[in-house]
C-alpha cells in the first residue's frame, strides 16, 4: 500500500471516530454545562444504543433509520427517568452526584452483563461497496456514518440555536437563577438536556455498532474519549466538543498509523494533563469565576 | 463562632473529654481482643481470608478517606495499590530484596510518585481533578500492559514469595491474617494521630472551605500534597503486602471498579470519619460471598447500594449510631 493512500485511510478513520467522539462530547459537555453533573454513566448509554440498533437491525430486520430513531428514543426517554429520580437530588452537591453517576454506570454495564452474557457480538455493514476517487477507494459504511454523525449534530445545534426549549436551556447553563427569574421552568429543563445527551451518546454507539463490535464493555473508551475531547475543548463548551472530537479523532488514526495505538493512547492522554496544567479551562472553554 | 468555643472547652477541661472517650476506647479495646482471639478459636481458612481482606479493604478505604479529607476525590486510588504491588513484587522477584523490606520501598516509591503527580495535578480541584486522575490510572493500566519487559504484560508475575519476618514466613492464612491485623492498627493509629495535629485541622479546613481556608494562611496545595502523598503512598504500601498475601500479580488485580469499590466503601461508611471507611468495608467485602450464586449481580447490588446510601443516608452507616456520641456535621466538601 503507498504512503498516500495510507494517510487517506487514516484521515478517513479519523474522521469516522472523530464524528462518534463529538457525538459522545456533546452530550457529555451538555450535561455539564447546564447541571454542572460530570456524568460517569455516559459510556454506558453508548452501550445501549449500540444494543438498541443490534437488536432492532439484526433480529428485527428493521430500517437502520429506524433503528437509530429507536435507540435515541428509548435511551433518551430512560435517560430522562434516570435523571428525574437518581440524578436530581444531588443538584446541590456535585460530587455526589458524580458518584451517584460511577453507581448508574456500574449497574447499567453489569444489567447488560447479565442479560446478555460478555460475548461481543458482530454486527454486519449497513451499506456495501466503496466510493473511489482517483486512486482512493472509502467504504460506503464509514462515509456514512460521518454523514449521519454530521446531521445528527446539525438537528441539536438548530435545536439549540434557534428553538424555544433550545435557548432555555442555553439560558439555564449560562445562570441558572436569571432562567428562573425568566420564567423558565428549570426543573424540566434537566431532565431534558440528560435525555438530550444520551441520546446523543446512544446514537453515537447505535452508528459505531456495525464498525466495532457490540458488548457491555464497549462504553468505557469512548467515555475516557469524551474526558479527553472535554477537557481538549472546555467543560462545557459545545464548539469545542466539536473541534475537539474531530481533532481528537485525527491525531488519534494518524499517531496509532505512525507509532502504533499504544504510543497514541499514552501522548492523548499525557496531551489532555499538559493542557489542563497550563489552560484548567481548556482551549474554547471559558473561564470559571 | 460556636466552632471555637466547643474548641475551647476541649482544651480547657481534659477530664470532660478523657470520660466522653472511655466509651469508644473501650470498644477498641474489646474489638481488638476479639480480633486476636476468634482466629485461635475457629481457624476456618475461609473466613480467615475475607477477614484478611476486610483488613486490606478498609485501608484502602481510609486511605482514600485521607485524600478525601482535603476535599479531593481520586479515581485512581487502586492505580496506586498497583503500582506499590508492581515495585513489591518486582523488587522481591528481580532483585531478590526479602519482601519485608519490599513493601516499605513501595510504599516510599508509590508516595514520592504521588506527591510528584500531586504537586502538577493538585492544582485542579473538584470534578476536574476527579477527572485527570480517572485519566491518569488509566495511563498506568496501560504501562503496567504494555512494559512487558517488565511486567510481563497482561500474564502477570507468578510466584511472589510470602513475607518473612525474622526467618518466619507468614506462609500460612493464620500468621498473615494477624500481620494484617498489625498493619491496619499500625494505619489506623497513623491516621488518627494526624488528623488530631494540626495537618488534620489544615485538611479539614480546607475540605470545608477552600477559599476561606487559603485566605486564612493556610497553603492549600502544599496540604493537599501531603494528604494525597500520605494515602497514595499507603494504598501502595498496602497493595505491596497484600500481593505477598495473594502470590500472583497482573494488571487486572486492581482496576478501576477497584477504585470504585472504595469509593462505595467510603460513601457507604460515611465520609466524615476514619470509621466509616471501617464499617463500609466491613459491610461491602463480605456482600459478594453472600451474593456468589447471582453470578454478576454482586456488582449491581454493589451499585444500587452505593446509591441508595447516596439518596436516602448522605453520612453514610456511621451516622446512624453516630449522634448518640458526637454531633455530626453535616458539612460537605465541595
Amino acid at each position: 500500500m503507498s504512503y498516500s493512500t495510507l494517510l487517506a485511510q487514516a484521515g478517513l478513520n479519523g474522521l469516522v471516530i472523530g464524528a462518534m467522539y463529538m457525538l459522545m462530547a456533546v452530550g457529555f459537555t451538555l450535561v455539564f454545562g447546564i447541571m454542572r453533573v460530570v456524568n460517569f454513566a455516559h459510556g454506558e448509554f453508548y452501550m445501549l444504543g449500540a444494543f438498541a440498533a443490534f437488536f432492532t437491525y439484526v433480529h428485527w430486520e428493521m430500517p437502520f433509520i429506524v433503528c437509530l430513531a429507536i435507540a435515541a428514543l428509548t435511551i433518551g426517554i430512560l435517560g430522562m427517568l434516570i435523571e428525574r429520580t437518581l440524578i436530581q437530588p444531588f443538584r446541590s452537591d456535585e460530587m455526589s452526584g458524580m458518584i451517584a453517576t460511577l453507581a448508574i454506570s456500574v449497574i447499567i454495564q453489569n444489567g447488560a452483563v447479565l442479560l446478555s452474557g460478555p460475548a461481543p457480538r458482530a454486527m454486519p455493514d449497513i451499506v456495501r461497496g466503496t466510493l473511489a476517487i482517483g486512486p482512493f477507494s472509502f467504504p460506503w459504511s464509514r462515509l456514512l456514518v460521518i454523514a449521519a454523525a454530521a446531521l445528527i449534530f446539525i438537528v441539536f445545534w438548530l435545536f439549540m440555536e434557534r428553538t424555544r426549549l433550545g435557548r432555555a436551556m442555553r439560558a439555564v447553563a449560562q445562570d441558572t437563577e436569571t432562567a428562573l427569574i425568566q420564567g423558565i421552568r428549570v426543573n424540566y429543563m434537566y431532565p431534558l438536556a440528560f435525555g438530550i445527551s444520551v441520546a446523543l451518546a446512544a446514537l453515537a454507539g447505535a452508528l459505531m455498532g456495525p464498525i466495532f463490535s457490540v458488548s457491555p464493555f464497549i462504553g468505557l473508551t469512548p467515555m475516557l474519549k469524551a474526558f479527553v475531547v472535554v477537557i481538549l475543548g472546555g467543560l462545557g463548551s459545545v464548539p469545542g466538543a466539536v473541534v475537539g472530537g474531530l481533532l481528537l479523532g485525527l491525531i488519534e488514526s494518524f499517531t496509532a498509523t505512525i507509532w502504533g495505538s499504544l504510543v497514541s493512547d499514552i501522548l492523548q492522554l499525557l496531551l489532555v494533563i499538559l493542557i489542563l496544567l497550563v489552560r484548567p479551562s481548556g482551549l474554547l472553554g471559558q473561564r470559571e469565576a | 463562632m460556636e466552632r471555637s468555643t466547643s474548641a475551647a472547652i476541649d482544651r480547657d477541661e481534659p477530664r470532660l473529654a478523657a470520660g466522653r472517650n472511655l466509651v469508644p476506647g473501650a470498644a477498641i479495646v474489646i474489638l481488638l481482643a476479639a480480633a486476636l482471639i476468634l482466629p485461635q478459636l475457629t481457624p476456618n481458612q475461609f473466613y480467615l481470608h475475607l477477614a484478611i481482606l476486610v483488613l486490606f479493604n478498609a485501608i484502602f478505604a481510609i486511605s482514600l478517606g485521607l485524600i478525601a479529607s482535603v476535599g479531593q476525590i481520586s479515581l485512581m486510588h487502586s492505580a496506586f495499590v498497583a503500582a506499590g504491588a508492581y515495585v513489591s513484587a518486582l523488587a522481591a522477584l528481580d532483585l531478590k530484596i526479602p519482601p519485608i523490606l519490599d513493601i516499605v520501598l513501595a510504599g516510599v516509591v508509590t508516595g514520592l510518585v504521588a506527591a510528584l503527580l500531586g504537586k502538577i495535578l493538585l492544582r485542579l480541584r473538584g470534578v476536574y481533578f476527579v477527572l485527570v486522575t480517572f485519566l491518569t490510572g488509566q495511563v498506568f493500566t496501560l504501562i503496567a500492559l504494555n512494559w512487558e519487559s517488565v511486567t510481563h504484560g497482561a500474564n502477570g508475575l507468578i510466584g511472589i514469595p510470602a513475607i518473612s519476618l525474622l526467618g518466619f514466613p507468614l506462609s500460612t492464612r493464620l500468621r498473615f491474617y494477624y500481620f494484617a491485623l498489625a498493619a491496619f492498627v499500625l494505619v489506623v493509629t497513623f491516621i488518627w494521630l494526624l488528623m488530631r495535629s494540626q495537618y488534620g485541622r489544615a485538611f479539614r479546613s480546607i475540605a470545608e472551605n477552600v477559599r476561606l481556608a487559603e485566605s486564612s494562611g493556610i497553603d492549600v496545595s502544599r496540604y493537599q500534597i501531603i494528604a494525597f502523598a500520605l494515602g497514595s503512598g499507603i494504598a501502595g504500601a498496602a497493595g505491596a503486602a497484600m500481593i505477598h498475601y495473594v502470590r500472583f500479580l497482573s494488571p487486572d488485580s486492581f482496576t478501576f471498579n477497584d477504585s470504585i469499590a472504595y469509593i462505595t466503601m467510603l460513601v457507604v461508611g460515611g465520609r466524615q470519619s476514619m470509621i466509616g471507611g471501617i464499617l463500609g468495608a466491613l459491610f461491602l467485602t463480605p456482600l459478594p460471598e453472600a451474593l456468589r450464586g447471582l453470578a454478576g449481580a454482586q456488582h449491581i447490588v454493589y451499585g444500587a447500594i452505593l446509591l441508595g446510601v447516596l439518596l436516602f443516608l448522605p453520612g453514610g452507616l456511621v451516622s446512624i449510631g453516630r449522634g448518640y456520641f458526637h454531633k455530626t456535621s453535616e458539612t460537605e466538601p465541595t
